[in-house]
């Protein structure tokens, strides 16, 4: 890998590329998923190949390719570099200084997820599903997946350095239906569970048999379960929601690529101009959102980005105050600040872009889900996201949830289905009133953020406490 | 015989007389994507993926590589015996898909195929020059893809598709118009064409304004009726969905549910989209009804959903790739019928008070079982007032029952697109759905978003 990846550095320095990087990846991937007591899935799979960046006269060329030999490589390059040279644009491009990456970086591991069987995975889900199998439940599903990437770059400005991160995760379903209605409630997260850059002690800590019972009640309970009344009122969102909330509403707009439109076809750009950096108020004073591509577990974890900058922990908001964005090495030379640091490719096949790595909502420094709580007279409690939509500028929200309660006089009451909150990202941050303290705080990894064309889904991980909003619209229905 | 179906017989081979099947998807494309009339995220790639799918004594498991020598083949067959010896017996699995002839269809196109970068880069340079003076975002591209399955049961099938598209979408700080065009032949099209009307109609956006919320009646362009209705598609045509009781069909077929000029079908074969002959496991496609003059027809099936619903239920050649195979069968090649309305402009007048939309954004399903739908509009949408399209509005957040806004139609035009659906994530697989512009009676908004412009 390595000896390819310098020859398509030296190949594309002599075909004229002022700047080039290689990166060649061998992944291998298991899923497992279950369905009514059966196997549905059951897949082994790898895929290798390298991807050759080139900058000729100020424009980028990008060509890749599964063949992982001289010939290969070198067709590559010269794909790339033809591309590089008849892209129309007036190309002016410089890239935010860094120093050549050289070394290496391994997720900490105590048990391979690739030395645990299929079948002990198979009886993870199927032992799952019976546990959540209880009256009232139709159908349940789990699923559970291993994921291991190798990688090596090397650029023409030093960086050399190989990579290998590991992956696993599970979830599990429970879904009803019954007069017109269909619910479901999932655990840990929804949409395939939560997946972490560990070893299999993370998918055992989920622990999903004992929590699968509380899953396949909550669904049954759902088909009965009165609707959520419309009107604007308190809501207080579980670790899990929120962490959907901090990708969509502050993930994304912060990614400096968007900010500068170059996002706009497709994910769309953002509300925030590259010159709100250090003065825009995006929410309340209570608001600290944090960028950690160190953080242990996450799915955004690792030595170096995908042009060789080292993994940092950095503020995106400060009390309140927009303090940073997620940026490239070119996107950080066009603001002037930064270094770049988040740029990730889905796999060899693909180009880099702005990625969120971890992206954190930051605790309180003591309160529990009842602190939170205790000073809602009248308000809503929401669980797990059920549907997602946001703007092309990532104002205008509107998300739902598989489960809510509504909170009486500081208690939670009555389970409600069919939950939808809707707000306007800057007004909704501001309304942010409390926060739960570390022991509210999780961190749930998903592995299905689309971005590029073509689209690439990339893995991060969010970290986020119970929090309370003042005054906002639920119940949205057409 | 092709390179592809040598691959997947290779693989089979490999599988050395075991139950077996194999699908080979190779892929070599060039994507051309500008923002700000620059290229800035060109894509070139090549690749073969070979999926081996194994069945040993009723037990099913599946592996993946893109590694095509015999020692990886033997590799790849080693590790699929492997995982299947660790299934448990799966009694409901109907067995590997008999041989069956697939039917012939167009959709290749040797000009396409060969397409070079420079030529992309020059396709992208004739939008990026014909949107002048907006600036213009997103993308040409082209492909090669070649699809083959092999099986121990017999069946040696391959298919050759071409693909090229353009997504314009013209733009400055205070003003966005969006346009597209898809065919499997780059000669059919038009990247400056496409520009041109995205510019025109980014010219027409300016100064935005918000509207009262609630019920409107609606012009839907193709664009934003193809989006709307995949997203409808993901649960309700889809036998998986009906078995779970998560289709809004579910219960429902043969009831009339919709306006009687929506009639709905799902239709690789047409020559005017991205046509297909078999699906992944190698079943032939044929033309499926799923909504005939308003009364729910039916829904795509794929080998395992069918054997599941009984009653006779076949396959109807919709099996998805089988990385994606827990969504269940999909329509990928939605077709809606044509109406008698000549233009966008005669549907105007047929809605007489309410708006236009262009194009929509993030949709999302709220509710799968009544096809509740959430989403922005984008890229020009307008008032209808009197008749005609009017002022233009902001982005709209709107939150609609699929199956309300088919229940009143008041027209749709003559004249159906090709609309690309493809996102182009994972490997390449072209697909788009048929449909003219719509108008209904009940578009409800329930938000106010952005102004239009970048």
């Amino acid at each position: 890998m390595r000896k390819l990846c310098g020859e398509a550095v030296d190949a594309a320095l002599a075909a004229g590329a002022s700047y080039t990087d290689a990166r060649a990846v061998s992944e291998r991937s298991q899923h497992v998923s279950t369905k009514e007591g059966r196997v549905e899935t059951l897949s082994d799979a790898e895929s290798e190949g390298l991807g050759v960046r080139v900058l000729v006269g100020g424009a980028w060329g990008f060509a890749s390719t599964r063949r992982l030999d001289a010939a290969g490589v070198q067709a590559a390059v010269e794909r790339a570099v033809s591309f590089a040279r008849a892209a129309p644009g007036s190309h002016s491009r410089a890239l935010a200084p860094v120093e050549g990456a050289t070394g290496s970086y391994r997720t900490p591991v105590e048990r391979d997820p690739f030395s645990v069987g299929l079948d002990d995975k198979i009886a993870l889900c199927l032992g799952a599903e019976e546990a959540a199998r209880v009256p009232g439940v139709k159908f349940t599903s789990a699923s559970a997946r291993a994921f291991r990437q190798r990688k090596h770059l090397v650029s023409s400005e030093g960086a050399d350095c190989e990579q290998e991160l590991v992956e696993c995760g599970a979830g599990v379903d429970a879904l009803a239906a019954g007069d017109g209605l269909f619910q479901q409630r999932s655990y840990p997260s929804a949409f395939g569970g939560s997946s972490a850059q560990a070893g299999w002690e993370y998918v055992e800590s989920l622990e999903l048999e004992r929590e699968a019972p509380r899953v396949g009640e909550e669904a049954a309970a759902l088909v009965r379960a009165p609707e959520c009344p419309s009107g604007v009122t308190t809501v207080v969102i579980d670790s899990e929601q929120m962490a959907l909330q901090v990708h969509e509403s502050v993930g994304h707009p912060t990614e400096l690529d968007r900010v500068y439109g170059t996002e706009a076809a497709y994910a769309g750009t953002s509300f925030l101009a590259a010159d709100d950096l250090g003065s825009l108020r995006y929410g309340s004073p209570l608001m600290n959102v944090t960028s950690d591509a160190t953080t242990a577990r996450g799915l955004g974890t690792f030595g170096w980005d995908d042009e060789g900058v080292p993994a940092r922990r950095e503020a995106i908001v400060a009390e309140g105050v927009l303090r940073g964005f997620l940026t490239s090495r070119e996107t950080a030379a066009q603001i002037g600040s930064g270094a770049g640091g988040s740029m990730r490719a889905e796999t060899w096949k693909f180009m880099p872009l702005v990625r969120m790595t971890n992206l954190h909502l930051e605790p309180a420094e003591a309160a529990t889900l009842e602190d939170v709580l205790a000073d809602v007279e009248d308000g809503i409690y929401l669980s797990t996201n059920r549907s997602w939509s946001i703007d092309d500028k990532r104002l205008n929200f509107q998300f739902g949830t598989q489960a809510a309660w509504e909170i009486k006089r500081g208690r939670l009451g009555r389970l409600l289905r069919d939950a939808v909150y809707t707000g306007i990202t800057p007004q909704f941050w501001g309304s942010l009133d409390a926060l739960g303290g570390p022991e509210t705080w999780r961190l749930y990894g998903l592995t299905n953020c689309g971005k590029g064309q073509p689209g690439q889904s990339a893995h991060v991980s969010h970290g986020a406490p119970v929090a309370r909003f003042r005054d906002v619209q639920v119940g949205v229905r057409p | 015989m092709t390179r592809a179906l040598d691959l997947a017989q290779a693989a089979l081979a490999a599988a050395d007389g075991e139950q077996a099947e194999a699908v080979v998807q190779s892929e070599v494309s060039g994507f051309a994507r500008f923002a700000a009339s620059e290229v800035h995220q060109p894509t070139l790639i090549e690749n073969d993926m070979v999926e081996l799918r194994v069945v040993r004594d009723g037990r099913v498991a599946g592996a993946v590589t893109n590694r095509t020598s015999a020692e990886a083949l033997a590799e790849l067959a080693r590790r699929a015996r492997e995982a299947a010896e660790r299934a448990p017996r799966d009694p409901s699995f109907p067995g590997l898909a008999p041989p069956s002839e697939p039917p012939a269809v167009e959709g290749y196109d040797e000009r396409t195929a060969s397409l070079a970068p420079e030529e992309q880069a020059q396709l992208a340079r004739e939008a990026i020059d014909a949107a002048r003076p907006f600036g213009l975002f997103g993308y040409v591209t082209s492909g090669v893809t070649e699809i083959a399955v092999a099986s121990s049961t017999g069946i040696a099938v391959s298919q050759r598709l071409t693909d090229a598209s353009v997504l314009a979408l013209a733009a400055d700080d205070t003003a966005s118009g969006y346009a597209e065009q898809a065919s499997a032949r780059v000669a059919d099209v038009n990247p400056a064409g496409a520009a041109r009307e995205a510019a025109e109609k980014a010219a027409q956006t300016r100064g935005g304004q918000e509207i009262e919320l609630g019920r409107y009646r609606a012009v839907l362009e193709p664009y934003a009726i193809a989006e709307l209705l995949e997203y409808f598609a993901l649960h309700s045509f889809s036998g998986l969905r009906v078995l779970e009781e998560a289709s809004y069909f579910a219960g429902r077929i043969g009831e009339r549910a919709f306006d009687s000029k929506v009639s709905l079908a799902d239709d690789a074969l047409d020559p005017v989209g991205l046509p297909k002959a078999f699906d992944f496991e190698g079943v032939p496609k044929h033309r499926v009804e799923l909504v005939t003059e308003g009364v729910l027809r039916g829904v795509v099936w794929d080998r395992a959903t069918a054997a599941r619903a009984g009653d006779g239920t076949q396959s109807t050649g919709h099996a998805v790739r089988a990385e994606d195979r827990s969504w269940g069968p999909q329509a990928l090649a939605v077709s809606m019928a044509a109406g008698d309305a000549k233009s966008l402009e005669e549907l105007a007048e047929r809605v007489g008070d309410g708006i236009h939309v262009t194009r929509l954004h993030y949709l999302s399903v709220v509710s799968p079982r009544e096809g509740i739908v959430t989403g922005m509009t984008r890229d020009g949408t307008f008032r209808i007032r009197d008749g005609r399209r009017a002022e233009p509005l902001v982005n709209l957040r709107f939150t609609v029952s699929v199956p309300e806004l088919l229940a009143e139609v008041p027209g749709l035009t003559r004249e159906r697109k090709l609309v690309n659906r493809a996102q182009w994530y994972g490997d390449r697989y072209p697909y788009g759905y048929v449909v003219p512009g719509l108008a209904t009676a009940c578009f409800t908004v329930t938000g106010n978003g952005s102004a239009p412009g970048l």
